[in-house]
């Protein structure tokens, strides 16, 4: 049947306003002013003080307080040098290929309790930060004195221009100081204050902070860049149990939920209230065993290859992790990493075959080892008695068993878990390692090199140590790169820390929560919340 | 009566003496030091900042010079500082104590109301069909983990209206109604298993008393039956209950934790599990004190009361 001419005529103007209103993407919805976000952590902050801190619980409230030299762009998804973002510095450049840092900073920033910023804040800053002599405070606890090990000195010429002078280049520091752990304080403000008084240049300004319960934040008026934050505050609720997070995000009592959350708890939350928006990414957070070199039966080399290879990662995504992991090496996989190996690569790693074959495998290692059912080789798989920790522990010690080990499972409290960890009291551990930021530098200083305090397994080749200093100070980034994924090689043929996967992590949240920003490789730089809205 | 309150008074003070010591040891005798905690999980241990801040702290000192550095300063009203959150220790436990005691006194209410009455009842119409419901009632209070019964509460409250109490401490100074629906139903789930234990206590000590001879002769003289049992027989009764009820309110003040991490209460007890995993030294040995101070007033209460209720208990006298 066809229409009369005349009517089709009629119809075809409408019928083509319609196409073109089809294919013409919506203007974006201008931000809304006002509100507050309220939204969870992943536990209690030990203070508010990012330089004294190594758990995200304390970046998360302070990041909206604070402000950086430069930050990753919230509204990026993967963090890289090419993400960079002005904060206080309004440029920089690299000078003297690569030694000289030199940044020109804003002019027209104050702090919040109306004091003017300058240059003498971040040398103040990260003198302190560095632990260098003649910095005018010490911190109480330095965990990231490392990261500005290679600062020889920094400068303030004038109130507006800082320079870090560098023992040899290295290009990872741009990124260091960009993360949630490298916000500049000010000189004026005693260290200890800031762990229950944050006095930053950031978007949001504290209103009132009670250990273990809250952390209240509110617009900063004079925040430096005009028209932001949207939100009037933030509030951080401390909501220690799981479930009580899930039922008070269904409830309406918070935005955004999610932190610390697997698949079956943002599942479970969108099953209650399915117009929840839910996010899910990478994160440059991993599973990972600890092997200890020094001591014990896994000194010996067969022995950890046995195990490594026992370790069927596929079965681990999809039995703990309920289907929600990626497998890597030491660096977080691409694409959501930038590091990490090829996929290629990536999927012929130990674990990564056929499960039957690489049993048969480790149980011929053990058995060339002096291990066998008439002598099976005892293990204590020790682990964090936290239920993110226990239940991938739980599966090894199965995945073991299923080689002939005669494994058992050993839960430390949280208060003995580090010290022990640190002093190698153990046989073999599993571990979640997070890493502040997706930079080789960042991971491998921190977790390989030899001596290293956070070298938990006490693993140590001084060939890898001269790789990492290496790839340290290589500015061209594919070469970079090159040095980088021969560093991961190493590692995974050495079983350095065999990591069984990358987590993914979740921001569960209300559709009225607009341009909430999460990171595919991190966890550490999103909470600054200055271009986040609500649209109520 | 003097004597006897003086004599409870002194016996109380060696009572908390005693504790001190068993807490302090305990702490210590527990693996694992802040300091150790603070620095190696921070992945950075330097010695020389670490033995300053021993120092600091002062946990580098022998045993005993601790403990009597303690027990002076708490004598003297200070509680120290926080190990791990760096502040005053009194302003950490200063906003929780209303929270637990609002919490434990409600509970503890909801569970009198409740139990006492239905103990009467379940003893006046004994092997009655309400007599078999209220017990069924009362045995399921006591299966039911308080913890538990919390949860189900929260999803049930969620799935069907949407709605949960609220997980901000809402102060009563601040808004009286807010607070008590947010005290309610934690409350609730808790005073119900209390409410179980004194019902069950009620009616068997109803029972017993209801079989006496003066129980006979009062109702033989045509005195009304609710009189007889609400008037003669509870009065009666009653010792063992207030024995209960204060051995309770000691239990609720301590025994508070899930509850309060369940409704995100901010007291004492999530409070003093948070402080015992850091090794948090002057939160726990204050929070435990305190615990440790109000079981034993609760005691002392108990017993003051016992001659109040039964004027056949005299005190300070052979």
């Amino acid at each position: 049947m066809s229409l009369p001419l005349r009517r089709s005529v009629r119809i075809a103007p409408v019928a083509l306003l319609l196409l073109v209103a089809l294919c013409v993407p919506a203007p974006a919805q201008a931000p809304k002013s006002g509100g507050v976000l309220t939204i969870h952590p992943l536990s209690a902050p030990p203070s508010l003080s990012p330089h004294e801190e190594s758990t995200i619980a304390t970046v998360q409230p302070a990041s909206a307080c604070y402000s950086n030299l430069l930050y990753f762009d919230p509204a990026k998804r993967q963090e890289s040098e090419s993400t960079l973002i002005p904060e206080l510095a309004e440029r920089w450049s690299w000078q003297d290929n690569y030694r000289n840092l030199v940044f020109l900073l804003r002019k027209d920033v104050k702090w919040h309790d109306g004091k003017p910023f300058t240059s003498q804040d971040v040398k103040y800053t990260f003198d302190v930060v560095r632990g260098a002599p003649d910095a005018a405070a010490k911190l109480r606890v330095n965990p990231r004195k490392l990261w500005y090990e290679n600062v020889e000195h920094i400068e303030a010429p004038d109130p507006h221009t800082v320079v870090f002078r560098l023992k040899r280049p290295q290009p990872s520091l741009l990124l260091m100081l960009a993360s949630g752990y490298s916000p500049v304080y000010p000189a004026h403000v005693p260290l200890a204050e800031l762990k229950t008084r944050c006095v930053g240049t950031g978007p949001f300004k504290l209103k009132d902070y009670r250990p273990g319960e809250f952390v209240e934040l509110v617009r900063n008026p004079d925040y430096f860049v005009k028209g932001r934050p949207h939100l009037d505050g933030v509030k951080w609720v401390i909501i220690k149990d799981r479930s009580t997070q899930i039922a008070a995000l269904q409830a309406g009592q918070l935005d955004v939920g999610g932190s610390g959350w697997n698949k079956a708890n943002a599942e479970t939350a969108k099953k209650g209230k399915p117009e929840l928006v839910v996010q899910e990414s990478d994160s440059n957070v991993n599973v990972n065993v600890l092997v200890n070199f020094q001591k014990g039966p896994l000194a010996d080399a067969r022995v950890r290859r046995a195990v490594d290879l026992a370790l069927d990662r596929k079965a681990f995504k999809e039995g703990p992790m309920l289907g929600a992991a990626t497998f890597g090496g030491a660096m977080l996989p691409r694409p959501a990493g930038v590091w990490g190996l090829p996929a290629a690569e990536v999927a012929k790693l130990s674990g990564m075959g056929d499960s039957t074959k690489q049993k048969a495998q480790a149980r011929k290692l053990l058995a060339d080892a002096g291990f066998g059912p008439a002598n099976p080789l005892k293990l204590t798989v020790s682990t964090r008695a936290v239920a993110i920790y226990v239940d991938p522990a739980s599966w090894m010690v199965d995945q073991l068993r299923q080689v002939g080990i005669d494994a058992v499972l050993e839960q430390i409290e949280t208060g003995v878990w580090h010290p022990k960890m640190t002093r190698l009291d153990f046989q073999v551990a599993l571990n979640l390692t997070g890493i502040g930021i997706d930079d080789p530098d960042a991971n491998f200083y921190e977790n390989f090199k030899c001596g290293s305090q956070r070298n938990f397994s006490g693993y140590c080749s001084e060939e890898i140590d001269k790789l990492i200093a290496q790839q340290s100070q290589t500015v061209d980034r594919v070469a970079r790169l090159q040095l980088v994924n021969e560093i991961d090689r190493r590692l995974q043929a050495d079983g350095a820390r065999p990591v069984l996967g990358w987590q993914k992590q979740w921001a569960v949240h209300w559709p009225h929560v607009k341009a909430y920003p999460q990171h595919e490789n991190s966890i550490y730089n999103v909470t600054r919340f200055q271009d986040v809205w609500l649209d109520k | 009566m003097r004597g006897y309150v003086v004599k409870r008074l002194l016996i109380a003070i060696v009572t908390l003496v005693g504790m001190s010591m068993v807490i302090f040891s305990l702490m210590r005798l527990a693996p694992g030091n802040i300091v150790d905690i603070i620095f190696e999980s921070a992945g950075y241990v330097d010695q020389a900042d670490k033995r300053q801040l021993e120092h600091e702290l002062g946990v580098d000192r022998p045993i005993p010079a601790q403990y009597v550095r303690w027990v002076g300063e708490l004598v003297q009203g200070d509680l120290g500082k926080s190990y791990r959150y760096d502040m005053r220790a009194w302003r950490i436990i200063k906003p929780r104590l209303p929270v637990t005691l609002e919490l434990a006194g409600l509970a503890l209410l909801f569970s009198i109301l409740l139990g006492v009455p239905f103990g009467v009842i379940s003893a006046a119409r004994q092997n009655r069909p309400i007599d078999y419901v209220l017990r069924v009632v009362s045995l399921a209070g006591l299966s039911m983990p308080s913890f538990w019964l919390g949860m189900v509460v929260i999803l049930v409250l969620v799935r069907s209206l949407g709605w949960i109490p609220s997980v901000t401490y809402v102060s009563p100074l601040d808004d009286l109604r807010a607070n008590l629906w947010q005290f309610v139903v934690p409350a609730l789930a808790v005073g119900y298993r209390s409410s179980a234990l004194i019902m069950r206590i009620t009616r068997s000590a109803m029972l017993e008393v209801m079989r006496e001879d003066y129980i006979r002769t009062a109702r033989a003289k045509g005195q009304r039956g609710t009189l007889v049992v609400w008037r003669h027989a509870l009065r009666n009764a009653s010792l063992p209950v207030i024995t209960l009820i204060g051995i309770e309110f000691a239990f609720l003040i301590g025994g508070l934790v899930v509850t309060e991490t369940v409704f995100n209460l901010p007291g004492v007890a999530r409070y003093l599990v948070d402080a015992i995993q850091f090794r948090d030294y002057p939160v726990v040995q204050n929070l435990t004190m305190f615990i440790a101070i109000v079981v034993v007033l609760a005691n002392l209460a108990v017993d003051l009361l016992y001659a109040w209720v039964d004027p056949r208990i005299k005190y300070g006298r052979a």
